[in-house]
């Protein structure tokens, strides 16, 4: 037996599953959203991108999408940096704490946070207390909710990928730096950041995938009324089962974290090889 | 293997008996499950197999999913009585998959009030309970009692106003009930949505389950909600102090039906059970249990539980059904105009 034919023996198994898993779900999409009542047609896609309510849906996912990922990087960069940087214990520990949320359901996550947000909930009865806000203030069914819950969830994935990349950095180029003159955040910023840039991409494209289309987090914390396209997707089929509108609907979600994503992975590889 | 070869063998001569026993003196029926499904064996089923010696076979399907299978069972029908809540009895008549029911073979059907027994001859099943939508409240905090539909503009409501996705089948109905009160009708929902509109911008919230309504009223301060009457029955067995009032401009209701299915061998037990199932005790029972509204007139009530349901002639006076069929052809329509109504 040939060494080709050996890898393709080894690699048969999760080809296949790819292909039954994956490439076929999509292929069924793709043609599912140009599914007509006389032969194919783009009327799903027209009826989407020529009605505002629908594209102030997108601009709400890609929106939301960004800031968490922003977010997630501003907390996640200073947070793989120390884990990276203590001791072999208080690493491991600080792994945990980061990938304990992880370990619960993603439901039970966001009822937490419902809890705390809501009307009478911990942090807005607090605000109320302090005289902050107004009594009808409350956190729940708001943007900010979701973006709070969003990036709990998300935040191991950022700080991990970073995490990677920073503790395989030598540590004597930041000596290096600190000899020549640079201060502690000078070294941060000329060494560390632009070295760790692979890690941070990486970590960016997990979050804003995730993001642009998790379905649970902004349903729960968002409500009926901030509605997000994966809730869109989801509502075209279970309520009103109009399929192809949301097929149509993923194909554009899909192509439109393609069209974001694409720009961004260029521009990195350019840098970092 | 040996056990499992047993054990399907034993599965198989089960099967093979009950088949066989089918012929004489069983009947397949659907039910909704969890608490109704309990109350629908304490009410109808138990008494009914007392009564009779026959056995009934449950099967846990909702309305929708009932019907789905109704429908691709055409040429071998395998349940002999179903019940329907979403008004697929009139769908289900229209394509003949229901038998007109002849009401001289009802005893109880001279009790029921006319528009629940009002196609019987069609083969539209009487309906043996209503689900009355109405509103909800928190008799001690709402400021004022509602009595009336226009009430939930009251800003004095405001922030406290819970309203329901119409997703949900009793959101459906309350909306379509605003919709009327606010001078619109089927061909017309803007003026509901207008309402809507202004209601959000008082500082209504949104849900889109029964749950959530319960969690706004326990934690969220919530005092008013459009809902079924059986909810307020549910919240106050949470311990909160909610009542229930029909609207003054008219109660939608939801029928929850009993129907004949066609080409089934057994149709005269089939239709000892409908009978069974419009008596006044079993109804008497639903509503004891549940809180739904009965629609045999000779039931009665304790105080308790008619404050709860839509209650003697002037209770049902009001109810309205809106057409079942109507909501069905414009659901798409009407649920992306709600949708793009309460965006943010």
């Amino acid at each position: 037996m040939t060494d080709r034919a050996e890898n393709l023996i080894l690699a048969l198994p999760g080809l296949l599953l790819l292909a039954l898993a994956f490439f076929l779900p999509i292929a069924q999409m793709l043609v599912l959203s140009v599914e007509g009542a006389n032969g194919p047609t783009l009327e799903h896609f027209v009826r989407f991108l020529s009605d505002p309510f629908y594209l102030g849906v997108l601009w709400r996912t890609v929106r939301l999408s960004f800031i968490i990922t922003v977010i997630c990087a501003a907390i996640g960069f200073p947070l793989a940096y120390i884990m990276a940087r203590v001791g072999p214990r208080a690493r491991l520990w600080l792994i945990v704490m980061v990938i304990l949320p992880l370990m619960t359901s993603v439901v039970v996550r966001t009822f937490g946070w419902m809890v705390i947000l809501s009307r009478g909930g911990l942090i807005p009865a607090l605000l109320r207390d302090f005289g902050l806000v107004g009594r009808n203030f409350a956190l729940m069914q708001t943007e900010a909710a979701v973006v709070i819950g969003m990036v709990q969830v998300l935040l191991p994935f950022m700080t991990l990928s970073i995490l990677g990349v920073i503790t395989r950095i030598d540590r004597r180029l930041e000596e290096a730096a600190r000899t020549m003159g640079c201060s502690f955040l000078q070294t941060l910023r000329t060494v560390v950041f632009p070295l760790s840039l692979p890690g941070l991409v990486a970590g960016s494209l997990l979050c804003f995938t995730l993001s642009a289309s998790s379905f649970v987090t902004p349903n729960l914390l968002g409500g009926t009324r901030i509605q997000v396209l994966a809730a869109s997707i989801y509502k075209s089929v279970t309520q009103v089962l109009d399929w192809p509108f949301a097929a149509a609907q993923a194909v554009i979600l899909f192509v439109g974290i393609l069209l974001v994503l694409a720009p961004y992975v260029k521009m990195t590889a350019r840098n970092n090889g | 293997m040996k056990a499992q070869f047993g054990i399907a063998l034993l599965g198989l001569s089960a099967l093979l008996s009950s088949t066989a026993f089918a012929q004489e003196n069983t009947l397949t029926i659907n039910s909704f499950g969890g608490a109704y499904e309990e109350a629908h064996r304490k009410c109808v089923i138990t008494p009914f197999e007392e009564a009779t010696g026959a056995k009934v076979n449950v099967v846990t399907a909702y309305s929708a999913d009932a019907f789905a299978q109704l429908r691709a069972q055409k040429d071998a029908p395998q349940f002999d009585v179903i019940h329907f809540s979403g008004g697929q009895e009139i769908v289900g008549a229209a394509e003949g998959l229901l038998a007109p029911i002849d009401p001289a073979k009802l005893s109880n059907a001279g009790d029921l009030y006319d528009f629940a027994k009002a196609n019987l001859a069609k083969g539209e099943g009487p309906a043996y309970s209503i689900a009355a939508i109405g509103l909800v409240y928190n008799s001690e905090k709402a400021p004022t009692a509602p009595t009336k539909w226009t009430d939930l503009l009251d800003p004095a409501f405001g922030e406290h106003l819970v309203l329901t996705d119409i997703s949900n089948g009793y959101g459906m109905l309350s909306f379509l009930m605003l919709n009327k009160a606010e001078g619109g009708d089927l061909n017309n929902i803007q003026p509901g949505l207008d309402a809507v509109t202004k209601l959000l911008k008082g500082g209504a919230i949104v849900v889109s389950t029964s749950p959530e309504i319960q969690q706004e009223f326990a934690q969220n301060d919530a005092w008013i909600a459009p809902y079924a009457s059986d909810y307020a029955f549910t919240l106050r067995n949470a311990g909160l102090p909610a009542k229930f009032v029909q609207g003054a401009e008219g109660t939608p209701a939801s029928y929850i039906t009993a129907n004949l299915v066609a080409n089934r061998p057994n149709q005269d037990l089939a239709l000892k059970f409908i009978d069974m199932t419009i008596s006044k005790e079993a109804q008497a029972c639903f509503a004891e249990a549940l809180r739904y509204s009965p629609t045999n007139s000779k039931v009665e009530l304790s105080p308790e539980v008619a404050a709860d349901v839509a209650y003697g002639a002037e209770g049902v006076a009001g109810l309205i059904r809106f057409d079942p069929a109507t909501i069905e052809a414009n659901r798409k329509d009407w649920v992306e105009a709600w949708n793009k109504a309460i965006a943010q």
